[in-house]
């Protein structure tokens, strides 16, 4: 790939104040009127045997996670009339209460922003090669399937 | 000389490995039947496979440099 791809990766979790700032960045950006902002959260499920996910380990196959990234991005850019678009995506551990995605899309109006952004969540979750192994609260693994 | 597979998730858990080594197949559906013929543990798991990253669901011929990935159900978000 001569391509540099934009990178979606983040080691561990997505701090809060990543996100904030990345609110911020967009102030002077003011042919913007609506944002729209999806946060993915480990939630601590219950499982079997009285156990729950206390975290998830992500790993995914980069290569093809960051050429299908930018795919998604260039179909949804020519689809929705949006100023910006950020994906971010956890690797390795995250425990449970912790951002593990971030999807931030930027219209004039709002509906294009709210409609790329739920449309941009489906297709990361169902389209990238990156998978989840959940960690029980007895220290077993579990692999993640989404639904 | 043989070809590199990679493996990743579920599967690379399983299997015990990132990587596995077969002799170099000349497309995919001799890819999938080595696969399973050497790796019988993969029978019962479920995968795709990816020729240069990009998921192939028929046959096709394959290339000695040809990047495969075998690839368990996402389950990214």
């Amino acid at each position: 790939m001569e391509k540099k791809l934009k990178n979606i990766f983040v080691d561990g979790p997505i701090e809060p104040v990543f996100i904030s700032n990345s609110i911020a960045n967009h102030s002077r950006k003011t042919g913007i009127g609506g944002h729209s902002i999806f946060l993915g959260q480990i939630r601590a499920d219950p499982k079997e045997g009285n156990k729950e996910v206390v975290a998830i380990d992500y790993s995914t196959y980069r290569d093809m996670a960051l050429e299908k990234a930018h795919e998604i991005r260039e179909e949804t850019f020519n689809k929705y009339d949006l100023h910006c678009m950020h994906i971010y995506h956890s690797l390795g551990k995250v425990e449970k209460g912790g951002i593990s995605l971030f999807v931030f899309t930027s219209s004039k109006h709002r509906s294009p922003a709210i409609q790329a952004c739920n449309e941009l969540v489906e297709r990361i979750k169902s389209e990238l090669p990156i998978w989840g192994k959940e960690i029980l609260s007895d220290d077993q693994t579990n692999w993640k399937v989404n639904t | 000389m043989t070809i590199k597979i990679k493996a990743f998730g579920p599967i690379a858990d399983k299997m015990n490995a990132r990587e596995l080594e077969l002799d170099p197949p000349g497309n995919l559906d001799d890819l999938r039947k080595a696969l399973h013929e050497k790796y019988p543990q993969l029978v019962h798991l479920d995968f795709a496979i990816a020729v240069d990253r990009k998921i192939i669901r028929e046959n096709a011929p394959l290339s000695p440099g040809s990047e495969v990935a075998l690839l368990p159900p996402f389950s990214g978000g």
